[in-house]
């Protein structure tokens, strides 16, 4: 597997570390879809920090980890799209709409957790 | 790949200027230096390299003649340095080697007038005092053969023309380097991005907002909220002259960009009215979270950042990640 | 000054490696960051249409120079079925919102020039050009 996926607590890190091939990324979605199945995880951290580019592919693929994360209950955060990456998406036109994001792992996680104590909270 | 600190300013320029051996070979061409032009260089070169000094003289004399030459003098260890150089050049230039290292040598002059600020005109008419004064020997030596006199000088003049060629053009060339540099720092001015607090940002956008400098504000802001790991963004768009379905659309980019950062932007200024015709224009502004007034925009912000949002990531919840 | 390569598009990971080298070359030609970032989604976008609707093809890249200005010329070409109508392929999916549309339309948004010359049964050819400002 060539994407490297940390566990921490009940959430999952998947941190990319370079230009994914196509075969690479839909590994990715297949392995993440798989672990939060088995290890019952409540989110999902896909680092995007190193990849200097986002393009529709890559984008689509992200996508179809959110909505399979989310079938077996875990929220997914993107992180560390750069500011060049994310101006080049924009004019693409390409969308993470629905999809939570954050500046860096740090974030990520805060915003899980906290979606989680706000969950708590309203129970 | 050659590091750039290890060689000399006057090498840095000439990768700069693009001044390859090519490069070089092509302004020989044009100025016609062949093989003729060099055997005739070398029959004088003993009787230049005999009058440096006077030709020397000659060009500095013209320079403190005139008020926009004492630029060049005002400073003594600049004026020694300018005189030096100029001797060596002297002597080069009857060398007939006219490569890339000659060329190189000419810009570190080049650089000393630049910097000094010295007029191209008060240059060319010093140079030209200086061709005067070598015509006026040579002329004297070949006075039974006045023609070979002529072809001679003719000759070294070709060369002169090559040296006024790089001159010039590298006072163009630090010149319009001036001019870029402005221009980056009145782009910086004109996009500017505030840390009004700690993960809040602020981006007053003043003026007309056409696709290029749309396209500067959204990367200044991309760049800003990374370097303030900015949580908040309040954008706004009060001064902007007209907003209009193409300007609303940058503004929809921008925005759709920094969530893409994981910062939220909240987008203040746009009146009621404004807002509607835009509606009205099919443009969705569901995407936009905005406020009427920036002090309303500022309290949204502030209540975000406090609350939903959590600004200490590291308060309670959850175990931390300790960061390498 | 003028560097040219070509980079053939057999397989997806080739992808990668046609932006690589053309991130490469704007950066040699002076692109900024954000210019070469551009660029390089420009062609991962171009490169895939060739292996989606292709199979395979190549990616042509090189330094161009016109009227006192330089850039960068892409040129994405195959032998594959060609575009029935090229019109409606460039027709923006962007709006939709779906992803799917935005390959060609996508990728003329991130460069200066764009021309896309197909027709059914004789190959497509997009060509882009990006200027240094």
């Amino acid at each position: 597997m060539s994407v490297p996926i940390l566990k921490q607590g009940d959430i999952l890190i998947a941190s990319i570390q370079s230009a994914l091939s196509d075969r690479d990324l839909v590994e990715l979605r297949d392995e993440l879809a798989d672990r939060v199945g088995r290890l019952r995880s409540r989110g999902v951290v896909i680092d995007v920090t190193a990849l200097d580019v986002l393009d529709s592919f890559a984008t689509r693929t992200i996508r179809g980890i959110a909505y399979t994360a989310k079938l077996r209950g875990a929220d997914t955060v993107v992180v560390g799209i750069q500011p060049e990456v994310a101006f080049a998406m924009v004019q693409l036109g390409l969308s993470l709409e629905g999809i939570d994001t954050a500046l860096d792992l740090e974030e990520g996680l805060a915003l899980l957790h906290a979606g989680k104590a706000e969950r708590a909270r309203r129970k | 790949m050659v590091n750039i600190a290890d060689q000399s300013p006057a090498q840095a320029l000439s990768k700069e200027m693009g001044l390859t051996e090519a490069a070089v070979e092509r302004r020989k061409r044009i100025v016609g230096l062949d093989g003729r032009d060099l055997e005739r260089i070398s029959s004088i070169k003993d009787l230049v390299l005999a009058h440096t000094e006077e030709y020397t003289s000659a060009f500095f004399d013209h320079l403190s003649s005139l008020e926009e030459g004492r630029v060049v003098l005002a400073n003594r260890s600049v004026a020694e340095r300018a005189r030096q150089l100029k001797r060596e050049h002297l002597v080069a230039m009857v060398q007939t080697d006219y490569g890339t290292e000659y060329v190189t040598q000419r810009l570190e002059l080049a650089l000393l007038y630049s910097k000094a600020g010295l007029d191209l005109r008060v240059f060319l008419a010093a140079f030209h005092r200086l061709l005067e004064s070598v015509g006026a020997t040579i002329m004297k030596h070949f006075e039974r053969e006045p023609n070979a006199g002529f072809e001679a000088f003719m000759s070294l003049k070709k060369v002169a023309f090559l040296d006024i060629g790089v001159i010039a053009d590298v006072i163009i060339f630090e010149r319009e380097r001036v001019i870029r540099q402005q221009q980056d720092a009145i782009r910086e001015l004109s996009t500017p991005v505030l840390q009004i607090r700690e993960r809040l940002l602020l981006l007053p956008i003043i003026g007309v907002i056409d696709t290029h400098r749309a396209r500067l504000i959204t990367e200044s802001l991309l760049s800003a909220i990374r370097a303030n790991r900015a949580k908040v963004v309040v954008m706004d768009i009060t001064g902007v002259a007209t907003i209009d379905s193409k300007v609303a659309n940058h503004v929809i980019q921008t925005v759709t960009a920094a969530k893409l950062m994981g910062a939220t932007v909240i987008v203040t200024g746009l009146s009621a009215d404004v807002a509607q015709s835009l509606v009205v224009l099919g443009i969705d502004l569901a995407k936009l979270n905005t406020v009427g007034d920036l002090q309303g925009g500022l309290e949204e912000a502030e209540y975000l950042l406090g609350h939903r949002l959590g600004s200490d990531p590291s308060a309670g919840y959850g175990t931390p990640v300790t960061r390498t | 000054m003028l560097a040219e390569s070509s980079v053939a598009i057999v397989r997806e990971a080739d992808i990668v490696i046609a932006r690589q080298k053309g991130r490469e070359l704007a950066a040699a030609i002076g692109f900024s960051s954000t210019d070469q970032t551009l660029l390089a989604t420009a062609i991962s976008e171009v490169a895939r249409n060739i292996i989606s609707y292709a199979g395979h093809g190549e990616v042509v890249l090189s330094g161009i120079e016109e009227g006192g200005r330089r850039g960068i010329m892409v040129v994405a070409r195959d032998q594959g079925p060609g575009i029935a109508d090229p019109e409606l392929a460039m027709r923006d999916g962007y709006s939709t919102g779906n992803s799917l549309g935005v390959g060609l339309p996508g990728a003329r948004r991130l460069v200066d020039e764009f021309n896309l010359a197909s027709a059914l049964g004789a190959g497509t050819t997009v060509t882009l050009k990006k200027w240094l400002r």
